[in-house]
């Protein structure tokens, strides 16, 4: 019995809880079923009380947790609907498939819903190029993102990428998308209807790959992940995107009830949670699905993750409709089995009833843990090893500070024709077609600023991004999260958890951006050393017009520079001082769009990790560069390397007098050169520098 | 009004909508021909194979689409002197069908490369009547496989031939032989570039000198 339990990734707990419920010992193929559905990565079992913290939500909210993705309206007949999520097991066993695979689970959570996928985003965090395999993981994630989502056709338009030794055995893959529903487009829910109706499986044929894929996720890895290869699905983007029109077609012809996409624990998950949403059961041929190979058997069947498949539920007399659509796009549409009166799931092997079961056991009374951990105080606050105090030039040319370009130039960024801002701006834009207002797309969450502090992480994995999309005037409406975090039964990461959980849901009221969806990866350690706890965020902005954002980078000659801080809060070096009033901090960024709005800004630019000599820097262009005095207002040079929560750098035309409170002249926009209190900074070599520094790194890539 | 613009959609292709758009734009009505069914010539006044990756780029990048029976009619107004355009993988689809010459084969560097690219117009055709040879445009690139490669014998003829259509004017991103990056057929009517014209349609896509060749398309 050990051996099994340790076979399904069972607890000697769950397993008396099993048979409480099911008022004996589980048979067959219950074991894998209570095995996918119970883990982790299905159950959200750690994490679920804490997510009902999460609860607010706007007027703006059409669809919140619970489906695919959250929805939100836009307002002038547009709707949106995004998510983000984690691959990271994956991606550290065998990153291109990981990937790319994170990629399509990301697009089918969008498309499902009925929305057309118009935009992605990732989150990546990589240990030192210097740790094992680390240029293998980089090259393989960055190829596995670009090969999956350039084939389907959705453009890559932002992302942040991270390195830190934190990751050096547990990499994070977080992957963002979005999508449109234009004027009258349907909202589709999984929620199964209708005792009679038929259930349709559709997309490629299901082979073994993935089986056990959602409990592997839940697990730490030893030391041999290699040996976990097989359990990594394997994803083919062609078919990705036959499946996107073609879903979107029979759901835009209102020929289907319910939509479900197969994601972890494959056929298994999804039917379940579409009978035990609807209340109603169903009756399922396991010898109809599809196989690529026909020995795969019932038991592997329910658990496979093969990619780019679908359940959907239609009417008899719709059946005739869906199949032509699907055929013309040349994919499999095969009926299953039907809806029948609640509640119970019937699984059958030709024709033989292999289980029987009520799908609320598996869903409703999966086990909720309260996990052990401690109320956030500052008390829990790291004194990180803060960067020391370093050249310009230094920075530019690190890891941390240098180009992104090598990434982001293998994204198609363009695809689609909406792109108004790409990767190499601080906020993606896409242009809504049909008002022609612009969409804010930007990442969050700092994980410097999670080693020194949780609460306030997860605070800044909020902030930070809003800030990013008020400077550009966009308004904040909603966010999704994926929160990585090591091992839950450990009570330090749990704190950690609660912590930044609880921050990230007070900011998102304040800030009157709900938390739409989102996804917990826990058990992101190796060999009991957990990654650092990364509560990533993606938020979403609204802009009246596309017309006259703020650039980035300087944009006239002879503009004047100017430094906007929201007092109260400094952070160098590793140490923090001050006190960070999430109230405050709000009302600020509030100002900030306000002013944005109001005053014609050429640029403007976040000050982030390295303060504001990075920031400057990053504001030159080949052709215009700055000439900025610090001491005129009493600070010292060293001052020009702390960080501050929060600041930005904005450039307006020199006849602009500028009288906000916490608002200082720093100089002028010139040309060719950037003076810092005097000295040259000799750009051309920055420029250089800057621009080969990921070479230095990852000499290894071509 | 004039005929419609077809434009050709495969498993795979996924800049059609983006090609819709931009005919829509330059003041001309699209419409679909689908990959499956073969189409009468004479209805359309031009064509237009958009990119993609049909067929998932499996086997080679176009080889499956030259195959298809819409293709078949493409040959035929190809022939007739339709105007005809491929962008990316249509060009890639053009060449395997050998209606264009040369073949696209992977970038040096071997990686899927995006960013704008400075042209120079070589030779006049029917989709660049506005222009003169010398004119330099901006447009976008996004392809893996976009390395022009032909034969000694066959790049003297097309260049001897003045089927070079556009090549890259500052840095030739690929490794394309003589920085070619859009050719024609002898008679012209036949063009295809791996730039995407139809990703340059409005200042706030970044430009929009996609409109030179897209505005001209349909000549009566």
């Amino acid at each position: 019995m050990k051996d099994k339990l340790k076979q399904y990734r069972l607890s000697a707990e769950e397993f008396e809880r099993i048979k409480k419920l099911l008022g004996r010992e589980p048979q067959g193929v219950e074991w894998a079923l209570f095995s996918a559905l119970w883990s982790e990565h299905c159950s959200y079992k750690s994490s679920r009380v804490h997510l009902k913290k999460f609860a607010f939500k706007s007027a703006r909210v059409l669809q919140a947790m619970g489906e695919n993705a959250g929805v939100i309206d836009l307002g002038q007949g547009e709707k949106v609907a995004f998510k983000m999520e984690s691959h990271n097991h994956p991606s550290f066993i065998e990153p291109y498939q990981g990937a790319a695979t994170g990629v399509g689970g990301i697009l089918r959570d969008i498309f499902t819903m009925g929305a057309r996928p118009i935009a992605l985003a990732n989150y990546l965090c990589f240990g030192e190029p210097s740790a094992p395999r680390m240029q293998a993981l980089v090259e393989g994630v960055v190829s596995g993102i670009a090969g999956y989502g350039n084939c389907v056709g959705v453009p890559t338009v932002t992302g942040q990428t991270e390195f830190d030794a934190s990751y050096n055995g547990n990499i994070l893959v977080n992957v963002l998308a979005l999508g449109l529903f234009s004027e009258g487009e349907p909202i589709v829910t999984s929620p199964a209807r209708g005792v009679g109706n038929l259930v349709v499986y559709v997309g490629a044929k299901t082979g073994r790959d993935g089986v056990h894929g959602a409990s592997m996720a839940s697990e730490s890895f030893a030391e041999n992940s290699a040996s976990k290869r097989p359990t990594v699905q394997i994803g083919d983007p062609f078919f990705e995107k036959l499946l996107i029109e073609s879903c979107i077609e029979v759901m835009h012809r209102n020929l289907v009830v319910a939509v479900q996409d197969m994601g972890a624990a494959g056929l298994t998950s999804s039917s379940f949670e579409m009978a035990a949403k609807g209340g109603v059961g169903l009756r399922l041929h396991l010898d109809k699905v599809p196989l690529r190979d026909s020995s795969v058997g019932p038991e592997e069947i329910l658990l496979s993750e093969s990619q780019e498949r679908m359940l959907l539920i239609c009417t008899p007399k719709n059946l005739a409709g869906v199949e032509e659509v699907f055929a013309r796009w040349g994919l499999d549409a095969k009926v299953l089995g039907e809806v029948v009166p609640g509640p119970e799931i019937e699984l059958l092997w030709k024709d033989e009833v292999i289980c029987k079961i009520d799908p609320n056991l598996l869903i409703e009374h999966a086990p909720v843990y309260e996990r052990a951990y401690s109320a956030w105080t500052p008390k829990h606050r790291n004194s990180i090893a803060g960067a020391a105090p370093s050249s310009l030039k230094n920075v530019v040319g690190s890891i941390e500070g240098t180009s992104r370009e090598w990434i982001y130039r293998q994204y198609d960024q363009r695809v689609g024709v909406k792109t108004v801002r790409d990767c190499s701006d601080s906020v993606a834009v896409l242009r809504l077609p049909s008002s022609g207002r612009g969409l804010g797309l930007v990442l969050g969450c700092r994980p410097h600023v999670m080693r020194m502090d949780a609460q306030i992480g997860g605070y800044d994995a909020a902030f930070y991004p809003a800030l990013e999309l008020c400077a550009k005037g966009f308004q904040p409406l909603a966010m999704t999260d994926c929160l990585n975090f090591g091992n839950p039964e450990k009570p330090e990461i749990m704190s950690e958890f609660v912590a930044s959980v609880e921050a990230l849901a007070a900011a998102s009221k304040l800030l009157d951006a709900p938390v739409i969806s989102g996804n917990v990866s826990f058990y992101n350690e190796t060999q009991n050393v957990g990654v650092t706890s990364t509560p990533a965020t993606g938020l979403v902005g609204l802009r009246d017009s596309i017309e006259n954002i703020p650039h980035s980078h300087f944009a006239n000659e002879g503009d004047a520079i100017f430094l906007w801080r929201m007092p109260g809060v400094s952070f160098a070096g590793g140490s923090f001082s001050g006190e960070l009033k999430p109230a405050a901090v709000a009302a600020w960024l509030g100002e900030v769009r306000e002013f944005v709005t109001r005053t014609r800004c050429s640029a403007t630019r976040v000050v982030g990790k390295f303060g504001l000599q990075y920031a400057l820097y990053r504001m030159c262009t080949p052709e215009l560069g700055a000439t900025v005095e610090m001491r005129e207002w009493g600070n010292s040079p060293a001052a020009w390397n702390v960080e501050t929560l929060y600041e930005i750098v904005l450039t307006v035309s020199p006849d602009l007098e500028l009288k906000t409170p916490h608002c200082w002249r720093l100089g002028t926009v010139t040309r060719g050169t950037l003076k810092i209190d005097s000295v040259d900074q000799d750009l051309t070599t920055l420029h250089t520098t800057y621009r080969k520094g990921w070479r230095k790194h990852f000499a290894l890539l071509a | 009004m004039a005929k419609p613009v077809g434009i050709l959609r495969f498993l795979g292709t996924n800049c059609d909508r983006d090609v819709w758009e931009a005919v829509e734009a330059t003041g001309h009505k699209p419409q679909w021909l689908w990959h499956a069914d073969q189409f009468s010539v004479g209805d359309y006044s031009a064509f237009i194979v958009p990119g993609g990756f049909s067929y998932g780029d499996y086997l080679r990048c176009g080889v499956l689409a030259a195959k298809s029976p819409v293709m078949k009619s493409l040959r035929e107004a190809a022939g007739l002197g339709y105007p005809v355009l491929g962008i990316c993988n249509g060009l890639q689809i053009l060449c395997e069908s050998r209606l264009l010459p040369g073949v696209m084969v992977r970038n040096i560097g071997r990686r899927f490369i995006d960013t704008w690219v400075e042209l120079k117009l070589e030779n006049q055709t029917r989709w660049t009547s506005g222009l003169k040879p010398g004119a330099r445009i901006r447009l976008p690139i996004a392809h893996g496989e976009g390395r022009f490669y032909a034969a000694d014998e066959e790049l003297k003829k097309i260049t001897d031939g003045g089927q070079v259509w556009w090549t890259y004017s500052t840095e030739n991103p690929n490794g394309s032989l003589r920085d070619i990056a859009g050719v024609c057929n002898a008679e012209k009517n036949v063009c295809g570039l791996m730039p995407h014209p139809e990703r340059a349609m409005h200042t706030w896509l970044g430009g929009e000198d996609g409109r030179q060749i897209l505005k001209n398309m349909v000549a009566a």
